[in-house]
């Protein structure tokens, strides 16, 4: 029983991550109707980008690292928008081409990671801290802020699209852009902020999971990405509180499910729930009418 | 000079096997339009398969593995080739009902990634990150090769068993099977609405396709006598991506030259130019973003590919137009959806 507590502790913060990256990807997804394939490689930028600033010249503290490293992505994450997607995703009608065009990205800007932090494994520099008891479960101060960060970020999205004018159009928007556009929105912007908000979560994310792991190697990003799609499917596609619940069950199910069979499995688990979704709930747990 | 002779081979052999890899894909992408971002996982399932049954019985030889058959050359191919292509129903018949594009890209590039995962960790499966090493040369032991004249033959081998495929699949691609395929892809709707069954449709091709991935990975291993995860990381679907789009999607001859242009000249000849000092690994970093760019130049510019699809007319639908009012003209400007229709 010990066991499964801790792995429930440990689950708590893999939702966090989670819930941090698919929530961006979702809020992304919504307003453009198509995946980014890239992002895995944004959150594994983010990642580097506050490895940057925490050692190699800087020596800056991790947190404010961080939350420099996700405005840094957020902003590339425009340029990325505005220089290649945008323009492909107009021109053709096909999901197809902008799909394809997502995928070579992520396969660039893999690379270009390579090419300049090399095949390495790093480690942020971060002392060491003990492991606190909480309950029975047994965290770090660090994990314990990363969780309180998810829970503030999560509320500050639902506050954002609940009463805000600016969510309230990326609402209208997701729902249907033709008549978001003809009732005067001015969609452009809003994909532009959608934009910069998705690859801020997706940097952060990224950042946090380097630093909840332990390490950070410029794969990272891509294989924590069917995580993410298993948490969006399985809560819904396009559905921003259906990414959150989806989150957090396949976050305690991976960690949860380590306390039982080989770790090194841990992240199947999740297909396993992404395909038993697809088998019986196709349209995911909180299902949105218009986007099936 | 021994040297350069065993690179053209080599690069030969790497021309004739994405060439089948690339007309695999095509079936699937470029004419019935599923987006099959897992498409390396079945070139894997090939290429193990292949070398697991011809491997004699794993006892004893310091790998891991299951079957081992000590079977003789084509056999093994064709085993390889037929498990890809069960797998990948079984796959289709899970992921295929009700998911749209997006969707089942992502399903597929999970199922990928977990393959990998799968492969890389449960050694008793295919020796887990080691892969599968010493698997038999085909044909050595027939014809007494030795490692130097192996090379030769079994690039030639490859061109024979690509222009075979070649030539199935360009039946299939003008039969009506393959008109029924193109329908799909333009529109899925306008196709069930002629009374095709798509999904049935979409598993075949599937099934065609993933067949193809087999031999292709069949080959590979066949070539190199061993086959491990870091050959096939989910990325390398991406390679064989642009070798169709930038040939021609559509076009077998288009899918040849994709397969000269991006995997003989892009992806093989950078492996032969000397590493830069004190950046191992860098040539290979940029020739992958060099793929990425180029294709998306390519959509951009030229999206039909070098070699663009045939308009393909219907010699019926020219005749009932020439029949009723004479007006020819029109029925050149007809494409294929219309032609299946009345054909059919």
């Amino acid at each position: 029983m010990q066991l499964f507590w801790l792995s429930f502790g440990f689950g708590l913060v893999t939702a966090s991550v989670l819930a941090v990256s698919a929530v961006g990807l979702s809020l992304q997804f919504g307003i453009t109707n198509y995946i980014n394939f890239a992002y895995g490689d944004f959150m594994a930028l983010g990642a580097y980008i506050t490895f940057v600033f925490n050692n190699e010249v800087l020596h800056w503290n991790i947190w404010l690292a961080i939350v420099l490293a996700a405005i840094v992505v957020g902003l590339f994450a425009v340029v990325i928008q505005r220089v290649i997607l945008s323009p492909f995703a107009r021109r053709f009608d096909k999901t197809f081409y902008v799909l394809i065009v997502t995928f070579g990205l992520s396969l660039i800007l893999l690379n270009v990671i390579y090419s300049i932090w090399g095949a390495t494994v790093r480690f942020y520099s971060v002392p060491i801290n003990r492991a606190l008891h909480i309950g029975p479960m047994l965290l770090t101060a660090y994990q314990l802020i990363v969780m309180a960060i998810a829970v503030v970020l999560m509320l500050g999205v639902h506050v954002l699209l609940k009463t805000t004018r600016l969510g309230k159009s990326m609402r209208a928007m997701s729902d249907n852009t033709t008549l978001a556009m003809t009732s005067g929105i001015d969609t452009k912007r809003i994909t532009t902020i959608t934009w910069f908000l998705s690859g801020m979560l997706a940097g952060l994310a990224g950042a946090v999971l380097g630093l909840t792991e332990g390490n950070l190697t410029p794969a990272s990003g891509e294989l924590f990405l069917f995580v993410i799609f298993a948490a969006v499917i399985v809560g819904g596609v396009g559905s921003i509180y259906g990414a959150m619940a989806g989150a957090v069950l396949i976050g305690l199910a991976t960690e949860v499910s380590a306390a039982f069979i080989n770790p090194a499995y841990k992240l199947d688990v999740a297909f396993v729930i992404l395909i038993l979704t697809l088998l019986f709930r196709p349209s995911g747990l909180f299902a949105r009418s218009g986007k099936g | 000079m021994t040297q350069v002779f065993y690179y053209v081979f080599t690069l030969i052999f790497f021309l004739f096997d994405y060439f089948i890899l690339a007309m695999g894909l095509n079936i699937q992408y470029g004419e019935t339009g599923i987006l099959n971002f897992a498409y390396i996982g079945f070139v894997a399932i090939g290429a193990y398969v292949t070398g697991a049954v011809s491997l004699p019985n794993s006892v004893g030889t310091g790998q891991h593995y299951i079957l081992g058959l000590n079977m003789p050359f084509p056999f093994n191919l064709l085993i390889g080739g037929l498990t890809a292509s069960a797998f990948a129903v079984l796959v289709a018949l899970i992921s295929l009902r009700r998911l749209r594009t997006d969707y089942l890209a992502m399903v597929l590039i999970s199922l990928s990634l977990v393959l990998y995962d799968i492969c890389n960790n449960f050694v008793p499966l295919f020796n887990g990150a080691d892969g599968l090493y010493n698997v038999p040369a085909p044909l050595a032991g027939v014809l007494h090769l030795t490692t130097n004249s192996f090379i030769p033959v079994i690039a030639l081998v490859t061109g024979v068993i690509a222009m075979f495929l070649w030539w199935v699949m360009s039946r299939i691609t003008q039969s009506p099977l393959g008109r029924t395929f193109r329908a799909i892809r333009d529109d899925e709707t306008v196709a069930a609405a002629l009374g095709k069954n798509v999904f049935r449709k979409q598993l075949t091709s599937m099934l065609i396709g993933s067949f193809y991935a087999g031999i292709g990975g069949g080959l590979i291993i066949q070539f190199g006598g061993s086959f491990n995860p870091s050959a096939w990381l989910p990325g390398e679907t991406f390679v064989v991506f642009a070798v169709i789009i930038v040939g021609g999607v559509g076009n077998n001859v288009g899918l040849l030259m994709g397969s000269l242009l991006v995997e003989t000249l892009l992806v093989h000849l950078p492996a032969f130019l000397p590493a830069i000092p004190g950046h191992p690994g860098l040539i290979e970093y940029i020739d992958a973003m060099l793929i990425g760019v180029l294709l998306m130049v390519m959509l951009w510019f030229r999206p039909q590919g070098v070699v663009p699809e045939r308009v393909r007319k219907s010699t019926v639908i020219d005749k009932l137009l020439l029949n009723s009012n004479g007006a020819s003209a029109v029925g050149e400007s007809l494409h294929d959806e219309e032609a299946t229709s009345v054909s059919q």
